[in-house]
């Protein structure tokens, strides 16, 4: 099993993260090289994702389940599945706090991750790297996602003034 | 240097290897290269998890697959009795996967298809759903009374397989008690592969009409597989052909039954056509026989002066999933109680345990006969500990300790009897040879310099030549071996044996002892192996036991000729049998040596102008059973410099001086110790096959599992010494192997003697550079 860990800062209020995290719609095209995702109800959904470690080539087939630990503050994900043979078990937690000087949101995460099968092997040295990678990317996307849609918000009020 | 094949007396003498036109010309026939006429293919899945439950397997999707004609699942193999199979050590292993997995690229199901590419893509689309189930890599973890148990199909509801010991325990007990100086390292023997140039593959062609199970496999023992798969069958064993083609390398990866074998069978009874299986380097490496994998702890009394008293070896190994481990039936640990090496120990006492870990199953003894590698590797790092404990010269202590030349035969207090050697002149010619004294003052120099110089000793012992039946066998069977020989009308010979190279020359090797003992050149005489309806019954080629024991049986066969011979020479030559004897080239009337005759000319008599009442023609056949085995042993030395830098180390020089009795071909050996000591080479610092906890194999290929090219490998000095083997026909002994069991011991004792002023008295193989930069750093010797 592998832990990961890290924390960022997006500037918009708890809330709007909170909501934008919730929903599948908007997470789930955070997900990078996502090839088809499949909503099944607010907590569920499955995901196809194109996977490139080293010479492992293919594409990923995901369950992924949020759960709402606290409303508002704290929820768990897992992300099951795998392909080509290989298997990922993704356990991954979110916390939310207000900055202190009320200009966004904190956001903490841990992951525990088990990987099996080619994908820990061959690519076993790249995992590593690449883990780190595609979690910065999501975050990434996240944010942007959020900041867009803050300043679509923002516009929207101007064009309301 | 290498010399004609027509040359009389060949014994000895560097003749050119007969087999080599055709691998360097790529005109070798291996298992992949045969197609047959309706031939299918087979592509096994495999478990992605170490340790899971099974709930479910579906094949509609892979069935769904354009030529797809078969997916077998362990369910199958149950209605036939084949989903366990006995393993050669006496435990049962998984055939394919029934109710949980159990490591790592366990075989789950087979496909069998129209072409290599379906089967392939089909096997991708078999769904298996798992559950995963807490892992254990670690075999101390294993053997805690909390671990979960891994084997849950055993009686006894615990990881630990086997407990084994050796040598007396009170007596050493009480030497180490009184004794003035006591050394202790633990050492770990590290996880490693053979990793032949050929995987693992064969084809099995069952033929519906005649009843007839042809299989081609790239196997080390045919017979003894055709043994195995008519018990395990139930398919009579005569109706079992099996051929084993050019084989690329074995290393003892090809001597047990692989699950895919018994797929290939079952899908060729199933569907009355050949279906052919080959894998891939990764199933090669993750999934069949593994190597070494021990954690050992050594200690040595001695006194002051530096003479050894006695030895106590703690051991645990690791043998992963099933014991299926290449060990005679009556040595569950091989031959590991050769520990004692060439040291003069009173009293030793030796124990192992074997234990299951979610890993891949199958020690076999890569390159070394039954753990002697282990062994040797063990009680050399050991011996050096020792001397830095008394401060004393590694070489000037070994000299202090070697079983002394009028001590042969020489029993050892673990039970062997060694047959015959002269270690301290084989040391000495080393010492001499590499300038021993002069690197010690060279690398005196250099220290003062702050440069980084190392000088590694390994001497060692052997036991090879795997066949005396008293106390060797696989399953049961005995392990004598047996040559067939049949002079033809114009002199030439065929001559089939019960063992199969696989690369290390015996075509020309046997055809040496052969002509030899007939009079005739290496050409005269066409070996061949292989194959289950002409050979002989033999038990294969591993632990250097081919000429040592089929070498045996040729000579005694090629002489139970000589004797029919001799008869119908004196016919020839109108004398009485009495008044005959043999020249090495020709039978002579005794006193009248120019009347004479050829093997040729009797050869032409056996079967056109006998004595009266003779039984025509001119063969023989001889089972041979050694009545011990042999003990080749040798003195290794390494000098290394290390880059203070990258902690890399460069092999500067490296010197092996054998000795494996006459032999037959100095050419054919000294390609064996090249060979060998590049692999000894590749394990000291370049392999090895790590897990992570949840079981995943981090090394599956040649990425990550390292195999040595022309460019990394060091150049080899080699010289030898000859002490023939007191009871071997032609006293030889073996040498395949020694250049393995002898070189890892003295790359690392060469690295920790360079290191050696920073306090370090051992380091793990393999040694990556940046272990010992690591160790450079911690000393503040490089930032």
């Amino acid at each position: 099993m592998k832990n990961y860990s890290g924390d960022f800062t997006i500037p918009v209020s708890r809330e709007m993260v909170w909501d934008f995290l919730m929903d599948p719609h908007k997470v789930g095209p955070c997900l990078p090289d996502l090839l088809s995702m499949d909503v099944t109800d607010k907590q569920n959904f499955r995901a196809k994702v194109r996977v490139g470690l080293g010479p492992v080539r293919g594409a990923f087939d995901l369950a992924t389940t949020i759960t709402i630990e606290e409303p508002g503050r704290s929820a768990s994900m897992s992300v099951k599945g795998g392909g080509m043979g290989s298997g990922v078990d993704m356990s991954a937690k979110m916390f939310l706090e207000d900055l202190e000087d009320q200009e966004g949101t904190l956001l903490k995460w841990t992951c525990d991750v088990v990987v099996s099968g080619p994908i820990a092997t061959i690519g076993g040295r790249l995992i590593d790297g690449q883990a780190r990678k595609i979690t910065e990317q999501v975050f990434e996307n996240i944010r942007n996602a959020l900041i867009s849609s803050k300043d679509g918000v923002a516009v929207a009020n101007e064009e309301a003034e | 240097m290498a010399i004609n094949q027509c040359e009389l007396r060949p014994m000895g003498k560097p003749i050119h290897r007969k087999e080599d036109p055709r691998f360097i010309r790529g005109q070798g026939r291996y298992v992949d290269d045969i197609v047959l006429p309706n031939m299918l293919y087979m592509s096994i899945v495999r478990s992605p998890y170490a340790h899971a439950k099974i709930k479910s397997i579906h094949t509609e999707a892979a069935y769904q697959v354009p030529g797809v004609k078969l997916i077998l699942t362990g369910e199958d193999l149950e209605k036939l009795n084949l989903a366990w199979i006995p393993t050669m050590a006496g435990d049962v292993q998984m055939v394919l996967a029934t109710k949980k997995v159990l490591y790592q690229y366990q075989e789950v199901a087979a496909v069998i298809a129209e072409t290599r590419g379906a089967a392939a893509d089909a096997a991708q689309l078999v769904e298996v759903e798992y559950e995963a189930l807490p892992v254990v890599v670690d075999p101390f973890r294993a053997l805690q009374p909390d671990a979960p148990v891994l084997r849950d199909d055993r009686e006894k509801q615990s990881n630990h397989i086997w407990h084994w010991e050796a040598g007396d325990r009170e007596k050493t007990e009480e030497i180490f008690q009184a004794a003035p100086v006591v050394v202790s390292q633990n050492v770990r023997f590290q996880r490693v592969h053979p990793s032949p140039l050929e995987p693992c593959g064969c084809i099995a062609d069952y033929n519906k009409a005649t009843g007839k199970l042809t299989w081609y496999v790239t196997s080390q023992a045919p017979h003894a597989h055709r043994t195995v798969l008519a018990m395990v069958s139930g398919l009579p064993e005569h109706k079992i052909h099996v051929i084993s083609p050019d084989v690329g390398g074995g290393f003892g990866n090809k001597v047990p039954v692989y699950p895919g074998y018994v797929c290939a069978i079952v899908a060729s009874l199933q569907l009355g056509q050949p279906v052919k299986w080959i894998e891939t380097r990764t199933e090669n490496i993750a999934s069949t026989g593994f190597a070494r994998d021990y954690h050992m702890t050594a200690e040595i009394a001695a006194d002051e002066s530096g003479k050894v008293l006695a030895l106590r070896v703690k051991t645990v190994a690791d043998h992963g999933a099933f014991d299926a481990a290449a060990d005679p039936t009556k040595f569950p640990a091989g031959l590991f109680s050769i520990v004692t090496g060439s040291y003069d120990f009173q009293q030793a006492f030796v124990e192992v345990d074997g234990v299951y870990t979610n890993k891949a199953p199958g020690g076999v003894a890569y390159r070394c006969s039954f753990r002697v590698t282990e062994a040797a590797y063990l009680i050399e790092r050991t011996m050096d500990v020792l001397a830095r404990r008394l401060n004393m010269d590694p070489a000037e202590l070994r000299l202090r300790n070697f079983i002394k030349k009028e001590q042969f035969p020489y029993q050892s207090p673990t039970g062997w009897t060694y047959d015959s050697g002269d270690y301290e002149k084989t040391f000495k010619l080393a010492l001499e040879k590499i300038g021993y004294h002069e690197l010690r003052k060279e690398q005196a120099e250099k220290r003062a310099r702050g440069e980084l110089m190392g000088i590694g000793i390994s001497t060692f012992t052997e036991v090879v030549g795997a066949g005396p039946s008293h106390s060797f066998d696989i399953m049961g069977i005995k392990m004598f071996d047996s040559a067939e020989i049949r002079v033809h009308p114009t002199g030439k010979v065929i001559a089939r044996l019960g063992v199969r190279h696989q690369g290390q020359g015996h075509e020309t090797t046997f055809a040496q002892i052969i002509g030899e003992e007939l009079g005739l050149s290496a050409d005269d005489v066409l070996v061949e192996e292989g194959d289950t309806d002409t050979a002989p019954y033999g038990l294969g080629t591993y632990a250097s036991r081919s000429t040592p024991t089929a070498g045996g049986a040729a000579a005694l066969c090629a002489r139970r000729i000589r004797e029919k011979a001799k008869k119908i020479a004196a016919h020839l030559l109108e004398v009485g049998e009495a008044d005959v004897s043999w020249n090495g080239e020709a039978f002579e009337v005794k006193g009248l040596p120019s009347r004479k005759v050829t093997m040729s000319e009797v050869a032409l008599a056996a079967y056109t102008n006998l004595p009266e009442g003779m039984e025509p023609g001119l063969e023989a056949t001889y089972y041979y059973d050694p009545p011990n085995l042999t003990f080749p042993h040798g003195a290794y030395i390494a000098v290394v410099d290390i880059d203070k830098g990258t902690g890399a180390v460069k092999v500067r020089r490296f010197l092996a001086v054998d000795d494996c009795g006459n032999v037959i071909n100095p050419m054919i050996v000294e390609g064996q110790v090249h060979g060998g000591l590049t692999e000894g080479f590749a394990i000291a610092f370049m392999q090895d096959i790590p897990y992570d906890e949840d079981g995943n194999c981090l090394a599956p290929n040649w990425m990550d599992y390292l195999v040595p090219t022309s460019l990394d490998s060091p150049h080899w000095e080699t010289d030898r010494t000859v002490t023939p083997s007191p009871h071997h026909p032609i006293g030889a002994k073996g040498v395949g192997e020694s250049p393995n069991v002898g070189s890892p011991a003295a790359f690392v004792n060469a690295v920790v003697d360079a290191l050696a002023p920073y306090g370090v008295e051992h380091i793990d193989m393999p040694i990556f550079p940046w272990k010992v930069w690591e160790i450079l750093r911690q000393n503040g010797v490089t930032e």
